[in-house]
């Protein structure tokens, strides 16, 4: 205990702390990456959401450059990016919506009622502006899951080989797309 | 106008903060008895300009002025007035002036309740605590203002009280919570103030020990009552989540926890010096940096907008000056110490170290549960995240020796103490706790898992040392009840009541039940010895053996204002279980979704907490810690 430079070891330690704590601070907590970053798409083969006769599989995508946003019309940020999504539609991006079902829980006796959903999918498209080529109904969320989707929206930027090459969560507006995706964009093209 | 009065008042409260932090510790420095007689005056004037600003919060509050942002968002017309007073503490601005507002209140009291207190001593505290206050309303007045307005375009309703802030509990936990985080900053300044003096004899320990105990005491309240709201009112049952704003109230409460323990040692016995002044600083900078986790958004949901770091950052470098510069001041001072007395290695001094080690490395995971996500991330090797297990199998390993020593603390000596005969008392406890626990599970239980068993002995196991104690202790020559003094039985009770946590937490978790069903009106669940019938919405009656127990009315509150949806839950509470039933969804034809639960020994937790604080509380009223004089060295041995 008389060893003076035994008792500065809780200053060093808290020094150390600090360090990290404003590295955190600063740093940006959106950009938790996905472990899926750099490989292909997982395997997978869902309904379509406005027609449940239809499906899709991770084969059906490879050949083209695709922008997967993940989405429900439960969240409020996805609302306030569909116009702007839309616009890039316009500009012949192509947008592929994962729609994340949030609450529906089989074990729990819910009983999951599409047409509804298509209905209310249809009316907030009709206001914001339809920004997708279709979408992809992920009803038990495990396309979800494999991707490392931790809520919505996120997105993820995939080439010809269906491998996925950015991942965005949070908002996509001008000031990102122009940051982050054009770039890569134009490399990928 | 008005509240712009407020932040005025603010202002001048802050120019009282700057003058108390500067002119009593100079006084003290340059031995100016007058300079340091000032601190009192500026202490109060400082309390009576926060205390202005927060009233008048509340005024613009009851008068729906919604021009005020904070108004605006927090409140509406619609709320009782008892909802729109403590909408002024349910966001982040009004919640840091309540803060400030107990910090210069506690500061207040301090200043007036340290009369025995050497001028020397008593400047520096309160110049201490100065300086802290003028932290914290520095902060408010440029990064959390409460008063701005929102001109000239406002709404003429506002946002309503978060649903799940309207209930009770609410209105007295952030209060509790930050009584308890404020009152360790008592301590603290003790500790610094007795740094700086150089004087780190018993005598700090011993007027810091009442302080402390009050910051314990409302923390441990506050805790507790959190607990039980998230429990009541959050509707699926849980009481404890590991969350990060959960752990950060939890680091300063196991810090303090030991604090309360070493500074009895110190006082009692002239030891542990230097670590009892680490632990108070410790504890106070644990609050400050749950405080910086918590409101900085350093760990935040990955879908937040925008985070502010300028908050961040001005927590942060108020966190390096007051943590950094205390603990620098630590490295210089301390190392000069040196233990008055000694002991031998069974003695009790030994038993209470171990009770501090046993914490602090309790402290740590929590710590580093909370932060190794962040640091993992910051050394770029990805990001990983710490969930509930991991934290309860640490703190089932913490649990076997700490309850253990807890057992044996009170029975030895200080100083040192002979094997043999505590040993036959020792064994007897392990023989009749070993058979009883046994017994117990066996016979009310059909599956007994080791946890169970390992959790249910410890908690008899304090249970029955601390009678056996307690006895011994009774049975002595001239004894009485009176005469074993305040912090004995608070000791106790607070033993007990930390056994009922343990036994609550145990038997909830190993036997509750529940059921996630889908109900008509009418019809009839069964679930254990109970049968649920759904009456139609909302009401369910409860049978045993075809008796009525009760009935319970589980809701789906729909809040006007906010259009949210809250989910009540409905709780039928016995000490041996509860009964718990939450509505879910509506289902297509009549039919509801239900969730129930039984829960049995849950109370228990809350009446540990409860305990636990009630023990605070008469220890603090101990007859000692109101003398004029400070006794320094009084070795009675069956106080800790």
């Amino acid at each position: 205990m008389k060893n003076k430079s035994l008792m500065l070891v809780p200053f060093i330690i808290f020094a150390v702390l600090c360090v990290f704590l404003l590295k955190g601070l600063f740093g940006n907590p959106k950009e938790i990456e996905t472990g899926r970053l750099g490989q292909t798409m997982p395997a997978f083969n869902l309904p379509d959401l406005m027609d449940e006769n239809k499906r899709w599989t991770d084969k059906d995508l490879l050949g083209e450059v695709y922008l997967l946003n993940v989405w429900g019309t439960w969240c409020p940020t996805c609302l306030i990016e569909l116009p702007y999504l839309t616009k890039l539609r316009g500009q012949g991006v192509k947008i592929i919506g994962l729609y994340y079902e949030q609450n529906y829980d089989p074990d729990f006796g819910d009983v999951f009622d599409l047409p509804a959903l298509q209905r209310e999918v249809k009316g907030m498209l009709s206001r914001t502006g339809d920004p997708y080529q279709f979408n992809i109904l992920d009803l038990n969320r495990t396309l979800a899951l494999d991707l490392g989707v931790s809520g919505a929206p996120e997105h993820f930027l995939v080439d010809k080989d269906g491998k996925i090459i950015l991942h965005h969560t949070g908002d996509i507006n001008e000031r990102v797309w122009r940051a982050k995706f054009a770039p890569k964009l134009l490399e990928l093209q | 106008m008005i509240a712009e009065l407020g932040y005025l008042s603010l202002t001048l409260a802050l120019a009282f903060a700057i003058l108390l932090s500067v002119y009593p510790m100079y006084g003290a420095v340059k031995g100016n008895l007058r300079l340091m007689q000032s601190a009192p005056s500026f202490a109060l004037a400082q309390f009576i300009f926060t205390a202005l600003s927060f009233g008048i919060l509340i005024y613009v509050t009851l008068i729906d002025d919604f021009t005020v942002a904070y108004v605006a968002s927090h409140s509406s017309t619609t709320l009782p007035w008892y909802y729109k007073v403590t909408s002024t503490w349910g966001g982040h601005e009004g919640a840091v002036l309540l803060w400030v507002l107990m910090q210069t209140g506690w500061t207040a009291i301090v200043a007036f309740a340290s009369k025995s207190l050497p001028w020397q001593l008593r400047a520096r505290v309160l110049s201490i605590l100065g300086f802290l206050g003028l932290g914290f309303i520095l902060y408010t007045l440029l990064m959390s203002s409460p008063f701005e307005r929102l001109l000239p375009y406002y709404p003429i309703e506002g946002h309503d009280l978060n649903p799940l802030l309207q209930d009770p509990g609410m209105i007295i936990h952030p209060p509790l919570l930050y009584m308890g985080y404020v009152g360790l900053s008592v301590s603290f300044a003790f500790a610094i103030a007795a740094l700086l003096m150089g004087k780190l004899d018993n005598t700090w320990a011993k007027w810091s020990r009442p302080w402390t105990m009050a910051a314990w005491l409302f923390l441990t309240l506050g805790i507790t009552i959190g607990s039980w709201w998230a429990y009541a009112e959050l509707g699926w049952g849980g009481w404890w989540f590991w969350d990060p704003v959960e752990n950060a109230s939890l680091m300063p409460w196991l810090v303090a926890t030991a604090l309360i323990h070493s500074l009895a040692v110190t006082e009692k016995r002239g030891v542990f010096k230097s670590w009892t002044v680490l632990l108070a600083i410790a504890a106070f900078s644990l609050t400050l940096l749950g405080t910086f986790i918590v409101r900085s958004g350093i760990i935040v949901s990955v879908h937040a907008f925008t985070t502010d770091p300028g908050r961040g950052s001005f927590i942060l470098s108020f966190l390096a000056i007051v943590v950094g510069g205390s603990l620098l001041l630590y490295g210089l001072r301390a190392g000069t110490v040196e233990s008055t007395s000694r002991y031998k290695l069974f003695s009790r001094e030994v038993a209470l170290w171990l009770n501090n080690l046993l914490l602090c490395v309790a402290t740590l995971i929590v710590l580093l549960g909370t932060l190794l996500p962040m640091v993992h991330k910051e050394l770029g090797m990805g990001t990983i995240s710490i969930g509930v297990p991991f934290f309860n199998q640490m703190f089932f390993y913490l649990l076997v020796p700490f309850s253990l020593l807890l057992g044996l603390g009170p029975m030895l000596r200080w100083k040192q103490n002979q094997y043999s005969h505590l040993m036959k008392k020792l064994v007897g406890a392990l023989v009749v706790t070993t058979v009883i626990t046994f017994a117990w599970l066996y016979s009310s239980y059909e599956n007994v898992s080791t946890t169970t068993l390992v959790g249910v002995f410890f908690a008899l196991w304090v249970c029955l040392t601390g009678a056996i104690d307690l006895l011994e202790k009774l049975s002595k020559e001239g004894a009485s009840i009176a005469k074993l003094g305040n912090s004995f039985w608070a000791m106790h009770t607070a033993h007990l009541g930390f056994a009922c946590v343990v036994l609550g937490v145990t038997l909830t978790s190993a036997y509750s039940v529940e059921k996630q069903v889908k109900v008509n009106p009418g019809e009839q669940v069964q679930l254990n010895d109970y049968s649920y019938r759904f009456e139609g919405v909302k009401v369910v009656t409860v049978f045993k053996d075809n008796q009525k127990v009760t009935e319970l009315y589980a809701e789906k509150r729909q809040y006007d204002v906010g259009m949210q949806v809250m989910t009540e839950a409905a709780i039928d509470a016995k000490l041996s279980r509860d009964l718990y039933l939450a509505l879910g969804e509506q289902l297509s034809n009549g039919a509801w979704a239900l969730r129930i639960y039984e829960k049995p020994f849950v109370r228990w937790m809350w009446l540990g907490g409860f305990l636990m604080a009630f023990a605070g509380l008469f220890m603090m009223l101990d007859k000692r810690y109101r003398r004029k004089t400070a006794v320094a060295a009084e070795v009675k041995g069956v106080t800790a």
